[in-house]
């Protein structure tokens, strides 16, 4: 598959951004439609630990997990849902293992389909498992095991393809840890989008043969984790405006599995997925006030502005006081997405999105840059450059910038340390080069001396 | 955007706003620094992270007499309790801390490279990510908040087998043992590892947290301490240089 960079907005405005709309729907599994003009809970769950101590064990586990979600959308009378099945690495390591959990689900999914009707799509997320004990191994040996797990997932009944990607963490996680925001930019904006062009062509190929959706990735591993380290209000271990820099930057990263193929919906936790529907107009996953079993987040209200499908992130199974724990999440998404189709039956959308956004807007400074409207003008900033992926990250971040600088004028509220690190961060920015290959030479020299655990040839560099 | 806007403070507290410290890091700080006019450059460098700053200032004093091994601990160490000071008070944040402990190894380092003595840590401890997990930002933070706070770090890496916890444990006979894990999968290697001392008769405070750990799974191995945050472990260790047995650590640590 080739590589289409985006050099245009999909919308001509922020405000044609809806919940439950995109302009490019996606059809999936069995009767689904997403982003074809309503929402859908999309139910993410964990086996518990002792499941995974053989295949049979988790084959099971995962068979509870389907007819227990399946079930309870059926008797509360929810009309679509999607199950992601986050693999955990015995069954990316164990390609075979993988497809079996797959059929399992399909049959049983299939045969609530035949039985009443339900819209439902399965989604996959094989691990990243291309890393050693030392160093990530992007390509080789293990790179061919986890492409071996998607081709046995999607053949056998997973309908849509994702993963969470590891390209540019080692770089990223000294960067963030010292306030280095280029670090940051050549780790996610160059070395990420790399790994992204390399792995979602391959991906993409693989469901175009088997048929199914090439779905989408999320900067996880680098932007959720700047949001997990900066925390809550009174957490003092990151700046939130840098953990929001991150994020920005992470957008045209996550862009760059579309440019390889990918058609959406895209991955829950990638809260940088209103930014990149503003520039494809594909649908998106997203997870926020209904993550709380997983995370906790500043945003989530807001995060649903534009979601096409609702999340948990993520939820262990067990036993809880209102059944199982996937039983009980997924009533919560079924009710939130009730909701959102409720508004969009009534054409009052704009004004519940907008009440979502407000209520968070000023919470925070990742909320405010996420906000749709200043969302869109991060995807703005991106598509300038669209063609060279160190610009148009750095783009992204300089316009994040300028976006929080203009809260910090009006209602958006900073602290010092916020105000400061902010500035620290532009300065460094305005500082760099234009030219993508003296950043790349220069970040090369620098992160090859100072990172220990990076491997230029990971990145084909 | 809509025309629709709000007065936030109705709907939200910014209770970071509110708590913020009426003094500037920079402020706070020059109030701990050492007067001595030899240590002080020193500690100052180590706040700003600026390991070349730290290094002539080392030589500074050096030059004028002073003991390299002594320095550690006289101007170090002194610098560098002013940053996790200002840390613990929530004047600075974690990058800084993270800055100014890699100036203090330089500095360590180049102490040691002037004499024949060895420093003495105020103890030793052994980090490791459990078996099968990869993640391992959260022990580089705990390894570098340990290192900040005067102790000797083993950091054993990522993805360590139980075997070669345990054999690390014999051999450098800490003063704790540090698991992170990120994942619930992988963190059940804890118990094997807390088995596998008791077995051999060890018992080592076995200080866990990270991602999916939470307390109620370290209360299920006798020598699990949970660590809510990173920046529990160096108040762990401190405990047990103290003289607190494990008891009292879970007392004190398990706050749920």
């Amino acid at each position: 598959m080739a590589i289409n960079r985006y050099t245009k907005m999909a919308y001509g405005s922020a405000d044609d951004m809806i919940f439950g709309k995109s302009k490019f729907p996606v059809k999936a599994g069995l009767d689904l439609e997403i982003g074809g003009g309503y929402t859908s809970p999309e139910v993410n769950y964990a086996p518990r630990p002792e499941a995974g101590a053989s295949k049979e064990k988790l084959v099971k586990e995962y068979q509870r997990i389907t007819t227990d979600i399946m079930n309870r959308m059926v008797q509360v009378g929810f009309p679509s849902v999607v199950l992601e099945t986050e693999h955990v690495e015995q069954m990316t390591n164990n390609p075979t293992w993988g497809g079996e959990v797959a059929h399992a689900q399909k049959e049983i999914m299939e045969e609530f389909h035949d039985e009443y009707g339900i819209k439902c799509a399965l989604r996959h997320t094989p691990g990243d498992i291309r890393e050693d004990r030392d160093f990530l191994e992007l390509r080789g040996d293990k790179f061919n095991t986890l492409m071996e797990s998607f081709e046995e997932v999607a053949s056998n009944g997973a309908d849509l393809l994702s993963i969470e990607t590891m390209g540019g963490k080692e770089v990223f996680d000294y960067a963030i840890l010292r306030n280095d925001v280029p670090g940051m930019l050549y780790a996610i904006g160059c070395l990420g989008t790399m790994d992204m062009d390399f792995i979602w062509q391959e991906i993409a190929s693989v469901a175009k043969k088997n048929n199914v959706v090439a779905a989408g990735d999320t900067d996880c591993s680098e932007a959720n984790t700047a949001m997990f380290i900066a925390g809550g209000l009174l957490d003092k271990n990151l700046a939130h405006t840098l953990a929001i820099i991150a994020r920005a930057i992470s957008a045209p990263r996550s862009l760059a599995a579309y440019e390889a193929g990918a058609l959406g919906p895209g991955k829950d936790c990638g809260y940088e997925n209103t930014i990149v529907k503003s520039i494809t107009g594909m649908p998106m996953t997203q997870e926020g006030k209904t993550s709380t079993c997983a995370h906790s987040d500043v945003m989530g209200n807001l995060v649903m502005q534009c979601c096409d499908l609702w999340s948990n992130e993520s939820v262990e199974y067990h036993a809880e006081f209102g059944g199982t724990s996937v039983q009980c999440w997924s009533e919560s998404l079924g009710y939130d997405c009730a909701l959102m189709n409720t508004a969009l039956a009534t054409g009052q959308e704009k004004t519940l999105r907008d009440l979502m956004v407000l209520s968070d807007k000023y919470r925070d400074p990742q909320g405010y840059v996420l906000a749709y409207d200043n969302a869109y003008r991060v995807g703005e900033a991106i598509v300038k450059d669209g063609n060279d992926i160190y610009l148009r990250a750095k783009n992204a971040a300089l316009k994040s910038i300028e976006i929080m600088e203009e809260g910090a004028a009006g209602k958006l509220e900073l602290t010092r340390f916020e105000k400061g690190a902010l500035a620290d961060a532009k300065e460094a920015l305005s500082a760099l080069t234009d030219d993508q290959d003296t950043f790349m030479s220069d970040c090369m020299a620098k992160y090859k001396e100072e990172v220990k655990v990076f491997l230029p040839e990971n990145y084909g560099l | 955007m809509t025309s629709l806007d709000i007065d936030p403070s109705e709907i939200l507290v910014r209770y970071n706003v509110q708590m913020e410290k009426a003094m500037s890091p920079e402020d706070a700080a020059a109030e701990l620094y050492p007067t001595d006019e030899l240590y002080r450059p020193i500690a100052e460098a180590i706040f700003e992270g600026e390991e070349d700053d730290v290094i002539e200032g080392l030589e500074a004093a050096i030059d004028a007499g002073k003991n390299p091994i002594a320095l550690i601990d006289d101007a170090l160490m002194v610098g560098m309790k002013v940053v996790t000071d200002l840390y613990d008070q929530g004047i600075i944040f974690l990058p800084n801390v993270m800055m100014s402990a890699d100036a203090m190894l330089d500095g360590i380092e180049f102490c040691k490279d002037q004499s024949d003595e060895a420093p003495v840590s105020k103890g030793k401890v052994v980090c490791h990510v459990a078996e099968g997990d990869v993640h391992d930002i959260g022990k580089t933070i705990v390894a570098a908040l340990l290192r900040a706070n005067g102790y000797e770090v083993v950091d054993l890496g990522r993805d360590v087998p139980v075997d070669e916890v345990i054999e690390a444990v014999k051999a450098e006979n800490p003063i704790m043992l540090t698991g992170t894990a990120l994942m619930t999968t992988t963190m059940y290697a804890f118990k094997a590892v807390n088995d596998r001392l008791l077995e051999a008769g060890i018992k080592v405070p076995f200080a866990c947290g990270g991602g999916a750990v939470n307390q109620d799974f370290v209360t299920t191995y006798e020598l699990g301490v949970y660590g809510e945050e990173a920046a529990d472990a160096p108040k762990i260790a401190d405990q047990i240089v103290a003289g607190a047995a494990l008891d009292a650590l879970k007392e004190e640590f398990h706050k749920h």
